[in-house]
């Protein structure tokens, strides 16, 4: 189980985080909601300490991971993988390179070793047959089925998707929703996903978090959202310009 | 007596009096803020280069290098800087002999000295000082422009999360690289500007190229001193640019802020360590 608690960031002037509060239980699928900027991938990345909180405290499985140390991080970041918005796949490495580099470092395991652990992942998202091809030469889709095979190598608890679906097509946001739903359903991970894309969000998630000016509004099942009278999650979800939200 | 004090304070005030105290300590705080945000800024950038440079230095000696990624390096500064350090050192040593060759003209008409003392000079303060500028400009910007953007795509958070160090696997191929080359293109361009400073003494001084090629005053220590500098240098420039490379935040901007702050750090830093290895070579050994 994960735990935000009270967790307060400011950037130079701007207070992002404003004592927000939050618990993930295990094996299920969180959705953490919002507008542009409101904070939401600021929030994940307290988790595995890309981010460290001006005050408030993070819990991992009931360990207080808050003022861990960059190495004390490493086992914290094998038990919770997350996939980048960008994918962020390096160029200069070939896509197996690219899946092997997690488990060369973490597992310390020779190249051989961790290559063919790192085909493996690859084939479970179909891109076993491109395995010695750059990233440079794959649309956006292809390398989001990369990065999330990155993201397995090392049999994570919990993954940490950071919009996994924006800027792709239709097909592959599917073909990526289905691959969340499938983490959780068959190997029982725990995955945060930080999203606005609505069809993702009321198809996949089992809970949905909203983060509105730097605190949660509403922590619920995807039919308490629908259903809930706040006019700022009623804006959102109708995607109206008009209403309280501050566009 | 306090409250007769402050109705009498009151009074005379009035509520304008009133307003302009409760706002005074709020001036202050803005004041102390402005002054101290620049402060602040300047430590905690000293700071984290001191940090930087710890760990390059640390990582140099520990662990697996990139050898590959050091030879990439070693191309790349060598050859983003080499035609700008070629064009800009041969004009300096043009410059500087045709000025200097005007003077002697004027008080002496004795040319025989001019290569003698000009080297000395090259190789102790003109080579290492000019050159580095030159590799901060060239070489600093791309550093940080590559790391910046690695950043702000979120390159850098993914090697995080993978166990790697990002000033090892980042900084370290390029420190490493930037002491080796800026020691070698100091070396070149102490050649091209004594080469292109001899031409310019024979063509309008009609000075021997044999009288010019004259290394009779250039001491071990001028050598000494002018190595340090440029190995202070090639250390320097790498660890001040990628600091500014890992420091960059936001987008597309953050990363223009990161090159700029990479010139004038770099910049910043060479002058200074000029001053102080100049200073300590000074002292160790005297001139006279």
């Amino acid at each position: 189980m994960i735990v935000f608690d009270d967790i307060h960031k400011r950037f130079g002037p701007k207070l992002v985080l404003e004592g927000v509060s939050l618990t993930v239980a295990k094996g299920r699928i969180l959705f953490i909601i919002g507008q542009s900027g409101v904070g939401k991938s600021v929030l994940v990345k307290h988790l595995v300490g890309l981010l460290r909180p001006d005050s408030g405290r993070v819990f991992l499985d009931g360990v207080d991971i808050t003022d861990y140390s960059e190495k004390q991080f490493y086992p914290v970041r094998k038990r919770c993988a997350m996939v980048f918005q960008n994918s962020t796949l390096f160029d200069s490495m070939t896509l197996l390179d690219n899946v092997a580099l997690p488990i060369r470092k973490h597992k310390r395991l020779r190249d051989k070793v961790a290559r063919r652990e790192a085909l493996g992942k690859l084939a479970l998202v179909g891109m076993e047959n491109e395995a010695l091809r750059y990233p440079a030469d794959f649309g956006d889709g292809m390398r989001k089925k990369v990065a999330i095979a990155r993201a397995l190598t090392l049999d994570p608890e919990y993954v940490i998707f950071d919009e996994p679906t924006t800027g792709l097509d239709p097909i592959s946001a599917n073909i990526v929703d289905r691959m969340i739903r499938d983490l959780s359903d068959r190997l029982g991970v725990t995955s945060i996903v930080v999203s606005h894309d609505l069809k993702s969000i009321f198809s996949v998630a089992d809970r949905i978090a909203m983060l509105y000016k730097g605190q949660i509004r509403l922590d619920g099942t995807p039919e308490a959202f629908r259903r809930s009278e706040d006019p700022v999650v009623q804006q959102f979800i109708s995607g109206s310009p008009e209403g309280p939200m501050e566009v | 007596m306090t409250g007769v004090g402050a109705d009498r304070s009151s009074g005379s005030t009035g509520s304008t009096g009133e307003g302009e105290r409760a706002d005074r300590p709020s001036r202050i705080a803005d004041i102390l803020a402005s002054v101290g945000a620049p402060v602040f800024y300047v430590l905690s950038t000293v700071g984290d280069v001191f940090k930087t440079f710890g760990l390059a230095v640390y990582y140099t000696f520990r662990g697996k290098k990139r050898w590959d990624e050091v030879i990439n390096q070693c191309y790349q500064i060598g050859n983003r800087s080499l035609v700008f350090i070629t064009v800009v050192m041969a004009f300096l040593g043009m410059i500087l002999i045709f000025q200097s060759g005007l003077q002697v003209k004027r008080i002496t008409g004795d040319f025989s000295q001019m290569g003698a003392v000009y080297l000395p000079l090259l190789i102790r303060q003109f080579s290492p000082i000019i050159g580095a500028l030159m590799i901060a400009t060239r070489v600093g910007t791309g550093i940080a422009a590559e790391i910046g953007s690695m950043v702000v795509t979120e390159q850098v958070d993914a090697l995080r999360m993978n166990a790697t160090q990002p000033v090892k696997y980042l900084i370290v191929p390029r420190f490493i690289a930037g002491i080796f080359m800026t020691l070698v293109l100091v070396v070149y361009s102490t050649l091209v500007s004594f080469l292109a400073g001899m031409l310019t003494a024979h063509v309008y001084f009609e000075v021997p190229y044999d009288t010019f090629w004259d290394i009779s005053l250039v001491r071990w220590a001028d050598l000494l001193i002018g190595v340090t500098k440029t190995l202070c240098f090639g250390m320097a420039i790498p660890v001040v640019s990628g600091q500014a490379g890992l420091a960059a935040f936001g987008g597309s901007e953050g990363v223009g802020w990161a090159t700029t702050a990479a010139v004038v750090n770099s910049s910043l830093a060479v002058i200074m360590l000029d001053f102080v290895v100049g200073g300590v070579g000074f002292m160790v050994f005297p001139t006279n």
